[in-house]
């Protein structure tokens, strides 16, 4: 017997399209970690507050332990594994400001934590301290006590800023 | 030095695992799973404290997809764990003494199915009063939840020197003062779990996190009644564990389980079950009272303390020994009458934390200091120094110590800092509106690193020449975000000048390391650098010996630098690839084929040094810190905000300065929330606050953007014993100083952690309504 319908999910996730046979009220996180065993979104409070399973969905950061299967079929969502620099293996400027300022310890939050940057960057290219603070007050890490992730962040808004107006220069 | 990245210059190193962590590439142990795997689940006691009467598993035996339920007649060695004193359970038989209490295990093949099982599962008890204070537990008729009594007494603890009460008789001013502090939760982001698996050997393969493999391993073989040797714990990366992970949390059911169904069986523990059945951080009550002389000299001190150490041990007694060694502070007192007693309760399990029961005495000893120097309407930091004790006094409790000027040197530089000045003419803000008071308070600190006198602290560490013509070091120390493979990195290239692609660093892996001690109080680096500096003698030696033999170069002319051995004084400025330049002589790859592998493996083994004298628990090595803190009170919220702090710390040289400013930035933010906002409360002892909705650990808008780190390095001449390990004593003396700060903002002693809010709330001085009523 064919499965029902309605556990047909299909979404595009990090620029591929996926198509899984899972209950509609699975959790984005166990899609993301179970199904598609894409560990780098991190699980911890499944309550919405500590945002280490942040993703993109349609370039907006939600928390995917708070979305389920029906809310995301269809859409775009990007996970820590669809970051990168120009070439796919290498850094994106964001987690290179992260290596180089010491934004992350034991790095659980980490994944989260850059996914929430690069949504406050594509939004406040340019942060200040204030969008930085509202842009990721919904990321707790316990271990940096934010100093280096700052630092890490402010650095990354500098580089991107630079990199887009060198782009735009480059294309006019 | 001002620690910053600027200033750290050449020393900044970016940490090797670092790109596997930004790019979410790297897997946790909870990260992990294997195509056959099942999903265990624990079930935990409905009441903190009853009495079993039943337990019937048949139901969720028969559960469709449920391989195993497992309770305490499935233990097949001890039904019990603890590393200090294996007084926990894996499976209550009788009695339940808390509400994370285990009492049954299932495997099944999907987590829902997992659940299902659990609820399936049905057990009668009969409900007992818990004992829901240590007052309680302490009252003559309490019942007693261990038979070892007596009554619900864990430790007791006791210092006296001279004849306080006679002391305090002659004081002309006694503070007394009773202290509490909260029952702080490590929330660490990743919580307990990981993956069982069982191999064709039949050896069992444990991921799971924890501070000290082998501890676990041999816990674990007592509890399957195995040899130590059938089983192999890997133990990092660790997503975060601040002391929490130290004891076994879920790996007996894991083990237990995935040798019943001879299966690997992956557990995870969801935050909730995390916060139910995980280790905190003690409560404790500390009544204080210190006399002092017109001088403003102490003459005499009474410390009484209370610990609520919950439903069993685990380390609650060293954590007392701590807490009663550090409430005498760095001072010279003469006549002292401490007492410290750990008792059982039916709340929760507490035990190691960051900071080690240091934290509550700092609070409570510093607050103390601020008080008596009001009396005397004296600088505070000018009070402290007249009673400080000087460089050749002994340690609190009377131990000889090793002699550093870290204590005066703290003392000068917080003393000198643009901070603490502040203090001295609090900057009137006419922009302000009045209900929002600022201030600024400091307070010092000395922490005792390692585990103390009489508990055995074993050391040591290996250093070879691998196969692969890497240089390798392995040690039972874990990785759970400290940075502790670039501290080895950074030490093993300064000491052999080669570059990190030529090392290979093995921890976490009881299959790989040699015992080496755990990564617990503040001293893996301290260690790592000891075991190197007796390892690296030999171990050059034999390089450059064997480099000769194949050169003909004599090894005196050789020293070891990037990619292998080189002529002395050609060595390349920069590392490289550089075997074509004129200097190189030989590659490590080539040396390691040379003669047998055994050949290339230096060992050594060692304690972490402790006082020569016999004072159980007492330190040896000691670090130091001053911090000054500036507060904004608005007094209509009672909310405080942190504007500004400088920590100084005396740990000596800085090996990884990212690594050394991440920790403090970080036990500085920890120890925010143990100050303003974190308390896991309980009621009729069960959890309240279950998971960080209601936890409030500071975010990104709660913390002090300002903070600044100042490293003294300096070390006496031929100090042997190297870097202090910094872990915790950025952690330690940030409450005071900010309860302090309070008090210079608003007249108000707080004495009680976190800051109650509605005791800094001051009503508004506005004209009453007719007809309200002014209380
Ligand atoms: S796990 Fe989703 S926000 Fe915490
Ligand atoms: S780095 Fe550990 S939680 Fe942020």
């Amino acid at each position: 017997m064919s499965k029902p319908l309605e556990n047909h999910w299909t979404a595009v996730v990090n620029g591929e399209e996926k198509h899984l046979e899972i209950a509609q009220t699975t959790r984005l996180v166990d899609v993301l970690r179970t199904h598609l065993q894409l560990t780098g979104t991190k699980v911890s409070c499944e309550v919405g507050r500590c945002g280490a399973c942040m993703v993109l969905m349609d370039g907006e950061p939600v928390n995917s332990c708070l979305v389920m299967a029906y809310q995301c079929a269809g859409s775009d969502i990007m996970t820590i594994e669809g970051l990168h620099g120009d070439e796919k293996g290498t850094l994106h400027p964001i987690q290179q400001a992260f290596v180089e300022e010491g934004g992350f310890q034991c790095g659980y939050c980490t994944p989260g934590m850059v996914i929430s940057t690069k949504a406050l960057l594509d939004a406040h290219p340019e942060p200040s301290q204030e969008q930085i603070e509202t842009g990721l007050c919904g990321n707790l890490c316990r271990c940096t006590g934010y100093g280096g992730i700052i630092r890490a962040v402010r650095k990354a808004g500098e580089r991107c800023v630079v990199k887009e107006t060198s782009a735009e220069e480059t294309v006019s | 030095m001002l620690l910053n990245r600027k200033q750290s210059g050449k020393r900044w190193h970016l940490r090797p695992d670092g790109a596997p962590k930004v790019t979410g590439q790297l897997q946790y142990l909870t990260d992990m799973t294997l195509p056959d795997m099942i999903h265990g689940r624990v079930l935990r006691s409905e009441y903190p404290y009853a009495r079993i009467l039943s337990i019937d598993t048949s139901e969720a035996e028969a559960l469709e997809g449920v391989y195993a339920v497992l309770t305490s007649k499935d233990v097949l060695g001890l039904n019990r764990f603890g590393i200090a004193t294996p007084d926990q359970p894996v499976f209550c038989e009788d009695i339940v003494r808390y509400v994370g209490d285990a009492i049954a295990a299932v495997a099944a093949d999907s987590p829902e199915r997992a659940a299902l099982a659990l609820d399936a599962i049905r057990v009668v008890y009969e409900e007992l009063t818990p004992l829901n204070s240590t007052d309680a537990a302490l009252a003559p008729d309490a019942p007693e939840l261990h038979k070892h009594g007596p009554g619900n007494v864990l430790h007791r603890t006791e210092i006296k020197r001279g004849d306080a009460e006679q002391a305090f008789a002659t004081c002309d001013h006694i503070v007394t003062e009773t202290y509490f502090t909260p029952r702080q939760m490590h929330a660490y982001m990743e919580t307990e779990g990981g993956l069982f698996v069982p191999d064709e050997e039949g050896r069992l393969n444990v991921y799971a996190a924890t501070q000290h493999g082998y501890k676990d391993r041999m816990q674990l073989a007592r509890i399957i009644g195995c040899p130590e040797e059938d089983i192999r714990v890997v133990s990092s990366p660790i997503g975060g564990s601040f002391g929490g992970k130290d004891e076994l949390n879920v790996q007996p059911y894991g083990a237990l389980l995935a040798l019943r169904c001879g299966r690997p069986v992956k557990m995870h523990n969801s935050r909730k079950e995390s916060v139910r059945a995980g280790l905190k951080r003690h409560p404790m009550k500390i009544e204080m009272q210190t006399g002092m002389s017109r001088e403003g000299i102490i003459q005499a001190h009474r410390v009484r303390i209370t610990a609520d150490t919950g439903a069993y041990a685990t380390l609650g007694a060293p954590v007392l020994n701590f807490c009663t060694e550090h409430c005498l502070g760095p001072y010279a007192i003469p006549n002292v009458d401490v007492e410290g007693v750990s008792v059982y309760t039916n709340n929760g399990l507490s035990g190691e934390f960051r900071g080690f029961g240091g934290n509550q005495a700092i609070f409570a000893m510093e607050g103390q200091m601020d008080r008596l120097a009001e009396i005397m309407n004296m600088d505070p930091w000018e009070f402290r120094r007249r009673n400080m004790r000087e460089k050749n006094d002994p340690g609190p409790l009377n131990q000889r110590i090793l002699v550093t000027d870290g204590l005066s040197q703290v003392w000068e530089a917080l003393d000198r800092s643009e901070l603490w000045q502040k203090h001295q003419s609090p900057p009137a803000d006419p922009a302000l509106p009045p209900w929002i008071k600022r201030g600024v308070g400091a307070a010092i600190a000395m922490h005792g690193a390692g585990l103390g006198y009489g508990i055995p602290d074993p050391a040591g560490g290996r250093l070879s020449l691998n196969n692969e013509g890497k240089i390798e070091v392995a040690f039972s120390y874990e990785e759970f975000g400290q940075g502790l493979i670039a501290t080895l990195e950074i030490m093993l290239c300064d000491l052999f000048q080669c570059s990190t692609s030529d090392l290979s660093i093995i921890i976490g892996d009881t299959d790989r390391v040699p015992h080496s001690g755990s990564s617990t109080a503040s001293r893996s680096t301290t260690m790592a650098w000891m075991a190197l500096q007796r390892l690296q003698t030999p171990f050059r030696s034999h390089v450059l010996t064997v480099a000769s033999a194949l050169s003909g170069v004599p090894a005196d002319e050789l020293v070891t630098g990037p990619g292998g051995v080189w002529r002395k004084g050609q060595l390349p400025a920069e590392t490289s690839e550089v075997e074509s330049e004129s200097g190189f002589v030989v590659s490590y790859a080539e040396l390691a084929t040379q003669g047998e592998a055994d050949e290339w493996i230096f060992d050594t083994k060692f304690d972490y040094p402790t006082t020569p004298d016999n004072v159980v628990g007492g330190h040896y090595l000691y670090t130091y810190a001053a911090v000054a803190a500036e507060v904004e009170v608005n007094t209509l919220t009672g909310e405080t905000k942190l504007l500004d702090t400088r920590h100084v710390v005396a740990a000596g040289p800085v090996i990884n300065p990212m690594g050394y400013i991440g920790q403090i930035e970080g036990g500085s933010v920890m120890a925010l929330g143990f100050t303003l906002t974190e308390d896991a409360v309980m009621q009729d002892s069960r959890y309240v606050t279950t998971n960080l909705d209601t936890y409030l650990i500071p975010t990104i808008q709660d913390i002090h953007t300002n903070l600044e780190v100042e490293a003294i390095e300096d070390l006496p001449e031929g100090d042997a014993f190297g870097p202090r390990g910094i872990g915790e004593i950025g952690s330690v003396a940030l409450a005071p100083a900010i309860t302090a700060a309070i008090h210079q903002a608003t007249g108000i002693w707080v004495n009680r952690l976190p800051v109650p809010r509605e005791q800094l709330v001051r009503p508004l001085n506005v004209p009453l309504q007719e007809g309200v009523s002014p209380s």
